[in-house]
């Protein structure tokens, strides 16, 4: 089964990012927000692990997050609003939220 | 048939109330017959190590609760080896009768539930 | 604050008749507590009782039914470990009565 897995607290207070990227599945997802999307800051390992993620692994982001903290998304990033949250929280089998 | 739960623990035991929150959802559903798993990961596996001394802080011995959990019907339960080896605790035995899986295994583990929820 | 009249002793209970002390409870205490229930204790009872403050003591938490009763047949066999049986000694609610009277706190995982 699918999972959405979405983050919220920034990559650089905890382990939180690492952990999920190691147990993504193929099929699996990852949304960014709050200070997650710090993920994106260029220049850091964190980004650079999201860059290097598989392909098949699609990468989303809540655009307004992202925007507000001036960050500039790589390529693959999908930015979306809160209703593309909803929408996306319905289009896989399951939401893995890591609080 | 219910939906299966996989409730993933991944605090210290005295970080906060994460630890037992998760621990008190594994039980009430337990309790209730749902399908639940339950997997140490992160700094949850802290949960695992012996010897706690829970009243030096004014708490509840969160490791005996740990041990009721086949008692509430919750046998499937999980470590991480990573998370284990990353902390020094992978060469003492494990008190609980919990499944030591490594990363690949675990994201096949999260796949097969129908639910998650990560504390 | 409720309170339990024990010969001249109050021992302090919570609004659902727990007592609030592990300390305060004694046999006589148990025998206070079921009579406020409409309960005499009888052997059937105090076995029950013994062995939910077993489970208190190795697990750190009172149990809710399923567990009680698995709990039970463990150590009893099944035809004790039941929900009938658990069910005619303790009113209809085993895990709540029997907590109570063995002077445990209140399960918290029974809705």
């Amino acid at each position: 089964m699918s999972t959405l897995h979405v983050l919220s607290h920034s990559p650089f207070g905890d382990n939180r990012l690492s952990s999920c990227l190691r147990l993504l599945s193929s099929r699996d997802a990852l949304l960014l927000c709050g200070d997650a999307v710090y993920a994106l800051q260029a220049g850091t390992a964190q980004r650079q692990a999201l860059e290097l993620m598989p392909e098949v692994i699609s990468l989303y982001a809540l655009d307004e997050d992202v925007q507000a903290r001036h960050l500039t998304p790589p390529e693959r990033l999908n930015l979306i609003d809160y209703p593309g949250f909803v929408a996306l929280s319905c289009q896989y089998d399951k939401v893995n939220t890591w609080l | 048939m219910s939906q299966s739960l996989l409730i993933i623990s991944r605090q210290s035991p005295w970080s906060g109330p994460s630890a037992r929150e998760a621990l008190d959802i594994a039980l009430a559903g337990g309790a209730f017959d749902l399908p639940i798993g339950l997997l140490f990961l992160d700094d949850g596996v802290f949960q695992l190590s012996h010897a706690q001394q829970p009243v030096q802080l004014q708490q509840k011995d969160l490791s005996a609760n740990l041990k009721a959990l086949p008692m509430f019907g919750v046998e499937a339960l999980y470590v991480s080896a990573r998370s284990l080896e990353e902390r020094g605790l992978h060469e003492q035995p494990l008190p609980l009768a919990a499944e030591c899986l490594d990363d690949t295994q675990l994201s096949a583990l999260i796949d097969r539930y129908d639910q998650v929820i990560t504390l | 604050m409720s309170s339990l009249q024990l010969d001249v002793r109050q021992l302090p209970v919570d609004k659902d008749g727990y007592l609030i002390e592990l300390a305060d409870w004694s046999e006589a205490a148990a025998a206070a507590l079921a009579e406020r229930e409409g309960i005499e204790l009888t052997d059937a009872h105090w076995e029950i009782l013994w062995l939910i403050r077993d489970f208190y003591a190795e697990f750190q938490l009172s149990p809710a039914n399923r567990p009680l009763i698995k709990f039970v047949a463990s150590k009893l066999g099944s035809e004790k470990g039941n929900s009938l049986h658990l069910n005619r000694l303790f009113n209809g609610a085993p895990a709540k009565l029997s907590a109570k009277l063995a002077g445990l706190p209140k399960p918290t995982n029974c809705l």
